[in-house]
């Protein structure tokens, strides 16, 4: 019979399996693998792209953050040690400081490039509408701290278990927790604001 | 007010809001891709390259007087040249007596002088 009593410990099995892909992946580039290159870049250059995108805002800076950090784990394969961490785990870490520093040397409230709606079958309204909270999304995630948009955009949008969330941050778990539920509030206290022009009271 | 009540609403309208970001995550752009590639295939490429260590001083003189075979024969016969010098075969004159003759009257009287005027320099 299936265990439905541990569900967060399946979850984190099913990902322990995956990470062991990365590390051989990983220990095949330093081999001298080419292929494995394209399979790491696959899979973890999205997340990578992902998480720079929302937490800069500006699609040049996050492809430069996301090239940066994939260039620090080809330079590292040959030192890494399969089963010390999770190569996602460090990769996630490397892009968030490296975001961090673009954050740090240019001037606040650059919002210039939010990602494109992608869905053909809406309308233009509906896309339009769209657009505009996604992009309400994005402006409320940069006026959060560092700490908590960090903590809410990998918890909420990468959907990244809290554990795993707290070994990126280099935090407890309850301090995950805690960042997350501030960064939720502040945010839903943001968007409070602008609700009426987003469309939410349509039904 | 019900408080409460907005709490629950604020939440959903956020959990919509991140649905929607999840299901609309940027793809990377394919140059980004290239950009990628290219550097993990320069690091690999570096990383292949056999490693030279640096070249010694010593190691580069020894290059240059034709390596270590040319170095043990000017070692033997450097050794074979102290040898002589300290042990010569009878057949041989003694190089010390060329050098620093024993006989000092005998060069002395070659060079038409006296014993006085020895007795006078000393």
């Amino acid at each position: 019979m299936e265990d439905l009593t541990s569900p967060l410990q399946d979850v984190r099995g099913a990902e322990c399996a995956a990470d062991t892909s990365d590390d051989a992946l990983l220990r095949q580039f330093a081999d001298g693998d080419a292929v494995a290159a394209r399979q790491l870049t696959d899979r973890l250059g999205p997340r990578c792209f992902s998480v720079a995108m929302r937490m800069l805002g500006n699609r040049a800076e996050a492809e430069d953050v996301t090239q940066d950090a994939m260039m620090r784990l080809w330079q590292m394969a040959s030192n890494w040690v399969p089963g010390q961490a999770k190569v996602s785990t460090w990769l996630y870490r490397v892009t968030l400081n490296l975001c961090v520093d673009v954050q740090r040397k240019k001037k606040p409230d650059r919002l210039d490039d939010a990602p494109e709606p992608e869905d053909e079958d809406l309308s233009a309204a509906e896309r339009l509408q769209n657009a505009a909270r996604k992009d309400a999304l994005q402006s409320a995630l940069s006026q959060l701290p560092d700490r908590q948009r960090q903590a809410v955009i990998l918890r909420h949008i990468e959907e990244l278990p809290n554990p795993e969330i707290a070994g990126i941050m280099g935090i407890s778990t309850e301090a995950v927790e805690s960042l997350t539920a501030r960064g939720k509030r502040a945010l839903a206290a943001i968007l409070a604001g602008r609700q009426d022009e987003l469309g939410y009271d349509d039904g | 007010m019900n408080w409460g009540m907005t709490m629950a609403e604020d939440d959903m309208e956020l959990d919509q809001l991140f649905a929607q970001a999840r299901r609309n995550r940027p793809e990377m752009p394919d140059d980004l891709v290239v950009r990628i590639l290219t550097d993990a295939e320069m690091v690999r490429l570096d990383r292949m390259r056999p490693v030279i260590p640096p070249r010694s001083v010593w190691a580069r003189i020894l290059d240059g007087i034709g390596g270590w075979q040319s170095m043990s024969g000017l070692a033997a016969a450097s050794a074979a040249g102290v040898w002589i010098g300290f042990a010569a075969p009878d057949f041989l004159p003694d190089p010390a007596t060329i050098i620093y003759p024993q006989d000092t009257s005998f060069v002395v009287a070659d060079l038409g002088l006296d014993a006085t005027f020895l007795e006078d320099a000393e």
